[in-house]
């Protein structure tokens, strides 16, 4: 069970919290403006990195207050969290986590447990 | 009873044990060494171990809810316990499934994908049944009732084997302001210092005195807290780990009591110090009762000073079996022979020495065939050093292939491990977390050197000393190890077997049949094979597994790899999972205020959600659902009817952007609503599906009341909170869910005004005063109620919000001022045809996420002037524009003697083919539907793909027993389409 920090409530169980999906997707200002497909993006359309992540949680069984989080889906840090209308941290920020072009970590992926000879 | 032992059964006979014996110590104390029939062949099987990676030994506890697949060398006993052998039928002995082994030749890998593939049917009757009676472990338990808790723990550092390493570790961590938390599997702490003959004397006292010190030092430490009888079973991410603790060791377990203890702990960081274990090795027969690792002989003499055998043979092809030689021979037990794959030049001194010294026949060089015997070892063959068989009697035979790191948790913790070339295992090699490991789990071997790894790898923690100590070991301080994995089998017959899972019956045959049929990547072939799939996961043979595959695929164990270690590490009960979450207590049941007066008056009740709603109420004992319905839903349209509607979900939105926020999560405008009015309204996702329904009311611009279907509150509730926070955080808007706060009563019915005027006898109701979808807030006996004009059934009605504290009082009020007009309580049942008659929708039923309000034709719900809402575009996205979607429409049988089902297929056609050989082509399926006793025929809603187009003509309905009945298409609203009734 992962440990997140509640960026209002500190270090919590997991348990605790609601995943909400990818972060940072914004919602179309003028709605009527955009193009089925423009609209369709925003509705359907998430990334999926093997990686690094922005995505929201919520502290559904706390203080049920939104927060921005930095992940590595490849090893399920959570590297970093943010309050909502906070600036998001440069992707740079996390560049050297990632020991390969994949995203693969050397350790932690899950993908290997045996050192490569 | 003068002596002190133990008697316990094991299958119908009566034993003696002393305390603190596993039932394996106990039943080798009687020299019982059949104790089991393997998974799949039925071959006699036997104690191969002393602890919890015993892959044979599980036995069934009759006693304890016939708890199945126990290790028969981790369970004590204790007076009275019942045992049973399993998978065996009619008895151990005389074992009718036995007869697999020999079909065996026919049960290689892959067996049963290949064989039992058809004709049709066959699996399920014949193949099926065959496999259940003769495959498999124990037999499931009966009448259990769990009975576990769950502990939480936060910890500084979390110290798993209670060991020498894990002693020693805890010891320098004694009186530091770090909290310690020390888990041992075993009763006792000491691991080694209890298990072996290997430690001589640390700092020159004996190491049983040195470990009842260091325990005594330990329980007086503030900071150091044990657990002991509790297995780490699961190391997840942020160092959570979970445990299970036996809280019935050696007992029969309480009635009333826990007998597991879930411990959830979080830890900055865990040192593990959980050992090794013994692998054994592969050679024909070796898994005849009689074999049994050497380090687990070692312990049960040591342990449970028990001496399985008084002459038996060891066979090893390392140096760890020299404690258990010179504990046989300081017990005057002289062993038959010792055999060492190794060459005598690589063969300890102090071993070579010891043999000499007693005379004990010597193989250096040499390996065991195999053995042979009809249900335990009788002769055990030797391949001497000149590649001579000779055979020699003897009753047991002590195996070690080498030591293996537990290195189990410390992958699931998901550090990396290395090949280590010299000690021929896996040793971890970097860590992904906060973890250490110390002693033989990181593959050190040498005792000297712990004290060194110790005081290395804990020197980061503030406040500890270096530690000091000097350990004396019996034989050489060097681990030496030949690498060998199966020894040559002299014996060519189809029924020779050597196994390389003792639990799953897998030989070595088949490994080489995997790899010959292309399964040679290792995750592949432990599937095809079921190696190391066991509950034992193939602890003492899951790297032999690697290193036979390696050998014959020409690769390095490395480049081999090795299958994902899993949790748990050993099986958990699912009672200690569910911990208290069981029965009653596994989901809170909600109760509306009304509920003790549902009780009295016969409701039978319905689960919604976590709610428990009056479903109907029975009139008379042996009234149907049917007509307690029909009787019910007639009452409302001739006189009145209550329900009770308290678990609707209500939330109240406040602050100064309350009416922006309010149309953008609704379809409809509430712009120009004048205050203290309601509106019926629609919510969507932004894909512009039907998310839920309910009503609205608006007190003012900066507060609205609106309430939710009973099942969707608390989605709706964090569906708004979602949108306030993070998509418009600058509108000042507050959201409360204040379904508890308010019990509401649903009165309909053409009589219902009047009950109400007798009831409030201060307000005006006429229709001028308080027109439809109006409400008022007015005091009543000095507390406040919300009295709303509205209706979910198509009749005059109101709905009341009261206190829940005064909702009894209340409710029971309103029946003592309609006894001259029989108000009928009714059911959701009865509610859900009512409100069908009217073609009034039901979220969940006539929706199910894929539905627009366009599909419902609640077009007038849109607020067209709206700029924006949520879900807004969606609806001119071309696919929610077709003509062709599913729309909702009435339908009527043409004989209106017939009844429609719910849920069937609605189809085009009027015949279904006898033989369907291509698909029949569907256009909906039916909603809902009832017998309305007030239109005197059924009625049903459907969703059909271009159902306004079809309004008018008939089409068809599949029925159960595959028939058809025609119906008519109408509009869906069946009774008083005027709304005559609902403004009257
Ligand atoms: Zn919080």
């Amino acid at each position: 069970m992962l440990l997140i920090k509640c960026p209002y409530c500190g270090e919590r169980d997991q348990s605790e919290f609601t995943n909400g999906g990818e972060a940072h997707v914004t919602r179309p200002k003028n709605p009527e403006q955009v193009t089925d497909r423009e609209w369709a993006e925003y509705v359907f359309i998430r990334s999926n990195p093997k990686g690094i992540y922005y995505e929201r949680w919520v502290h559904s069984h706390g203080c049920k207050k939104w927060f921005n989080a930095v992940r590595n889906t490849s090893t399920d840090e959570i590297l970093l969290t943010y309050k909502i209308g906070e600036t998001p941290p440069l992707i740079k920020k996390f560049q050297n986590i990632l020991k390969s072009p994949s995203g693969e970590p050397d350790v932690g992926s899950g993908n290997f447990t045996v050192k490569k000879p | 009873m003068t002596d002190n032992k133990i008697y316990f059964k094991f299958d119908g006979k009566r034993y003696g044990g002393n305390k603190g014996d596993t039932i394996a110590s106990a039943l080798l104390r009687n020299n019982v060494k059949l104790v089991g029939r393997s998974f799949k062949y039925h071959r006699p099987r036997g104690i191969y171990t002393c602890g919890i990676e015993e892959p044979n030994a599980l036995v069934q506890i009759i006693n304890e809810h016939n708890e199945p697949n126990v290790r028969a060398t981790v369970k004590k006993i204790y007076e009275g316990m019942v045992v049973k052998s399993q998978n065996r039928w009619p008895s151990l002995k005389r074992d009718f499934g036995s007869v697999n082994n020999l079909l065996s030749p026919i049960f290689s890998a892959g067996f049963y994908y290949k064989t039992f593939m058809g004709p049709k049917g066959f699996w399920k009757n014949l193949y099926e049944p065959l496999i259940r009676r003769t495959a498999g472990l124990g037999k499931p338990p009966h009448e259990f009732k769990s009975k576990s808790t769950h502990l939480h723990h936060n910890v500084d550092i979390l110290i798993i084997g209670g060991g020498l390493s894990g002693l020693l570790a805890a010891k320098k961590l004694a009186g530091t302001n770090k909290d310690v938390l020390l888990i041992e599997r075993e009763n006792e702490l000491g691991g080694i210092l209890k298990n072996s003959n290997k430690i001589k004397s640390i700092n020159d006292q004996e190491a049983l005195e040195w470990l009842e010190k260091t325990e005594r030092l330990l329980k007086n430490s503030t900071n150091i807290k044990i657990l002991k009888n509790t297995t780490v079973t699961t190391y997840n991410y942020s160092n959570h780990l979970t445990a299970i603790e036996d809280k019935s060791v050696g007992a029969q377990p309480e009635n009333k009591k826990p007998e597991l203890v879930l411990h959830k702990i979080r830890t900055e960081n865990t040192i593990l110090a959980n050992g090794h274990i013994e692998r054994f090795l592969s050679f024909r027969n070796n898994d005849l009762p009689g074999v049994m690792l050497a380090a687990s002989f070692e312990k049960y003499i040591q342990r449970y000073d028990v001496v399985p055998d008084n002459n038996p043979i060891i066979f090893t092809n390392n140096s760890s079996t020299f404690s258990l030689l010179q504990l046989l021979i300081n017990r005057n037990c002289k062993p038959k022979a010792y055999i060492d794959v190794r060459d005598v030049k690589k063969i300890e001194r102090e071993t070579l020495n010891l043999l000499e010294a007693h005379n004990i026949p010597f193989y250096p060089k040499s390996e065991v065939e195999g053995c042979d015997g009809n249900s335990e070892i009788k002769k055990i063959s030797v391949r001497t050093k000149k590649n001579k068989i000779i055979k020699i009697k003897a009753s047991m035979l002590c195996v070690s292939g080498g030591l293996n790191p537990d290195i189990h948790l410390f992958t699931q913790s998901k550090g990396l491990v290395k090949w280590d070339e010299k000690i021929l295992t896996f040793k971890p090699e970097k860590s992904f977390q906060n973890t250490i490991t110390l002693g033989s789990v990181s593959g050190n071997f040498i005792f000297k050197n712990i004290i060194e790894e110790i005081n290395k790898k804990l020197s980061f923690i503030d406040g500890t000393n270096d530690i000091d100590l000097k350990i004396e070991v019996n034989g050489s301080e060097e681990f030496n190890i030949k690498e060998i994995w199966e020894t040559k089998n002299n014996n060519k017959s189809l029924w020779s077997k050597s196994f390389i899972d003792l639990q799953n019956d897998v030989t070595t045959k088949d490994l080489t049949q995997a790899i010959r049929e292309g399964f040679d990547r290792i995750e592949h072939l432990k599937r095809f094979t079921t190696n190391s799939m066991g509950t034992d996961q193939g602890k003492i043979s899951s790297i032999n597994a690697l290193g036979i595959v390696s050998k014959l695929l020409r690769k390095s164990v490395s480049e081999v790899g090795t299958t994902t270690y899993r949790p748990p590490y050993n099986p958990v009960s699912f009672s200690a999972i569910a911990g208290r979450s069981t029965y009653e207590f596994y989901d809170p049941e909600r109760k509306t205020p009304i509920h003790p007066w549902h009780i009295k008056h016969n409701a039978v009740f319905e689960d919604v959600g976590q709610w428990k709603r009056p479903w109907y109420y029975k009139k008379y004992e042996n009234e149907t659902m049917n007509e307690a319905v029909q009787r019910e839903s007639k009452h409302v349209r001739e006189a009145a009817g209550i329900l009770d509607g308290s678990t609707l979900g209500k939330i109240e939105i406040k602050g100064k952007d309350a009416l922006e926020f309010v149309n953008m999560m609704y379809t409809n405008s509430f712009t120009k609503m004048r205050p203290m009015s309601a509106k019926y309204a629609l919510m969507l996702g932004e894909d512009g599906m039907i998310k839920d329904d309910g009503i609205v009311c608006k007190i003012n611009d900066n507060h609205f009341i609106s309430t939710t279907t009973s099942g969707g509150a608390a989605n709706v509730l964090s569906h708004m909170e979602e949108f306030a926070q993070t998509e418009w955080p600058n509108l000042n808007v507050y959201l409360n869910s204040i379904t508890e706060q308010f019990a509401t009563f649903n009165i309909s019915g053409p009589k219902s005004r009047m009950i109400l005027s007798r009831v409030f006898n201060d307000v005006d109701f006429s229709n001028n005063k308080f027109p439809y979808m109006t409400f008022k807030n007015i005091n009543y006996l000095n507390y406040r109620v919300r009295i709303l004009r509205a209706s979910f059934t198509g009749e005059q009605g109101y709905e009341i919000y009261v206190p829940p504290k005064y909702a009894l009082t209340l409710w029971e009020r309103i029946f003592y001022y309609s006894r001259d007009i029989d108000l009928v309580p009714y059911g959701t049942e009865t509610m859900h045809l009512l409100r069908a008659e009217k073609g009034y929708i039901i979220i969940g039923q006539e929706t199910d996420g894929t539905v627009t309000p366009l599909d419902l034709n609640l077009n007038w719900m849109i607020g067209k002037k709206k700029k924006d809402f949520i879900g807004k575009r969606s609806l001119t996205r071309s696919d929610i524009i077709k003509a062709d979607r599913k729309q909702l429409v009435g339908l009527v049988p043409i004989d209106k003697t017939y009844g429609i089902e719910e849920g069937q297929h609605v189809i085009e056609d009027k015949n279904i083919p006898s033989k369907i050989d291509k698909p029949i082509k569907m256009l909906g399926q039916v909603t809902s539907s009832y017998f309305s006793p007030t239109l005197n025929h059924s009625i049903a809603m459907a969703l059909i793909k271009g159902g306004n187009r079809k309004i008018g003509s008939q089409i068809y309905v599949s029925t159960s027993n595959m028939n058809v009945i025609p119906v008519e298409v109408v509009k869906p609203n069946f009774l008083d389409p005027e709304n005559k009734r609902l403004l009257s």
